[in-house]
């Protein structure tokens, strides 16, 4: 003896769904379903009574009788321009009465339909399954909070921070990021170049002073002078060039970290004319 | 004996009213929005257990950065009614355009003719309509569906026909 319910499926749709019958015999192979389209109209007027289920009583314990089963599984589905109204009733066909309603009213879901009509069919049986569930994710619109990208502006920020133009890589600038990459290892070479012309300047500039002091023949006297002198200038060129070039080198460093920032990797969607000619010759 | 027909009477007035009521939950995706029941604020969703007389009644669903949804409900005699709503998500968006002389109109409602705006817009298709000179020069839909910028463009770069 079958011990599972069996139901008589009423279908009442709006527009076709193809595939719904065969979908909800498929999910739900271990209970027996009976689906009947000539009996659309029985209740079209269900929610012009006051009491719905006690009007239909005798009518849902006949079809009971008549199709032998437990319950009739009413499924309305209404498309309201971009929403979609899910209705579904089940009646106890031994009481006649309406034992559970369901309403599911979706925006922009119609993909999702099938799905929920489903899920609808599986909470009538104390069954969901985390595929429907997941299904029902996958077509939903996310959260903005809860969306995560693969790469991101701060990310392109941080990239540039430690390594000028990786950002920009990261976000496939490829020319940005060479120029980014060129100007500041050429800034950085100059400014290590400049230190240690400054250094070496500053060092000679030392020794020639030592050696100027150490002797008293005039004409080594003069020519330790001389490089002094030449030394000291020196150092102050390198000294001023390392400095602007420090500069120039930590100001280029953090403008192609914010570049990295502000062209970073964002979503966007370019969209074309879709009209080539003009309307009249579009519409004929 | 008198007062224990009264207690009778006020004991099973009171199971009518009860039992007349209709056992209401209601889930929405995202979960913790704002329930309210004809003005009423009935607490965040899920709401399971929750009682409704029969008739008409008037839901407003809330939560910030979603799309606000009222749904009139005629609450027929049932033991219970399950309520799923799904609120639709707003994003920010971004749309550019770099060419001159367009306006844009979308849904038929909102009117620009800068070159660079920032739309709140609630998920899923919208229809774009594109004016010069006075003239319809297009007409399309377009998908949002996450936070991001449109960038508008007349004719196609040659290297991605």
């Amino acid at each position: 003896m079958n011990q599972e319910p069996t139901y008589l499926v009423l279908n009442h749709f709006d527009k076709d769904i193809p595939e719904a019958e065969k979908l909800l015999v498929q999910n739900f192979n271990d209970s027996k379903f009976e689906f009947n389209t000539s009996l659309e109209n029985i209740f079209s007027d269900l929610d012009s009574h006051d009491n719905p289920a006690s009007s239909h009583m005798a009518k849902i314990k006949e079809l009971g009788k008549q199709y032998k089963v437990n319950f009739i599984l009413l499924n309305k589905i209404e498309h309201k321009e971009d929403r979609f109204i899910l209705d579904g009733l089940l009646f106890n066909t031994r009481s006649g009465g309406l034992i559970h309603r369901r309403k599911i009213n979706l925006k922009q879901y119609l993909d999702g339909q099938l799905n929920e009509l489903i899920m609808w069919v599986g909470n009538t049986l104390n069954r969901q399954e985390d595929e429907w569930q997941k299904n029902r994710e996958t077509i939903l619109f996310m959260d903005p909070e809860g969306i995560t990208y693969d790469k991101t502006p701060m990310g392109a920020a941080i990239r540039s921070l430690i390594a000028p133009g990786w950002g920009q890589a990261y976000s496939n600038k490829k020319v940005s990021s060479g120029v980014w990459a060129g100007v500041e290892a050429s800034l950085s070479l100059a400014l290590i170049l400049s230190y240690l012309n400054y250094d070496k300047s500053a060092k000679s500039f030392l020794n020639n002073t030592k050696m100027y002091h150490t002797t008293d023949d005039e004409k080594l006297v003069s020519q330790y002078r001389s490089s002094a002198e030449k030394d000291w200038n020196d150092h102050i060129i390198y000294s001023r060039l390392a400095i602007a070039l420090a500069s120039a080198t930590g100001t280029g460093w953090v403008s192609n970290s914010i570049h990295a920032w502000v062209f970073g990797p964002r979503p966007y969607t370019n969209i074309y004319q879709e009209w080539e000619t003009s309307p009249k010759s579009k519409k004929g | 004996m008198s007062d224990f027909y009264k207690f009778l009477s006020l004991i099973l007035f009171g199971i009518t009213i009860v039992f007349s009521q209709v056992k209401l939950d209601v889930s929405t995706i995202p979960k913790r929005v704002d329930i309210y029941l004809d003005g009423v604020n009935l607490g965040r969703s899920p709401i399971s257990n929750e009682r409704i007389k029969p008739g008409l009644h008037k839901f407003e669903i809330k939560k910030k950065g979603f799309a606000p949804l009222t749904y009139d409900l005629l609450v027929n005699p049932a033991q219970a009614i399950k309520l799923d709503f799904f609120l639709n998500p707003i994003y920010k968006i971004k749309f550019k355009t770099e060419e001159k002389g367009l306006v844009f109109e979308l849904n038929g409602e909102h009117r620009w003719d800068v070159s660079f705006i920032r739309l709140d817009l609630e998920a899923g298709d919208h229809f774009l309509r594109v004016f010069k000179i006075g003239e319809i020069i297009d007409e399309q839909t377009i998908r949002v569906d996450e936070p991001k910028r449109f960038n508008y463009y007349l004719k196609k770069p040659l290297t991605s026909r």
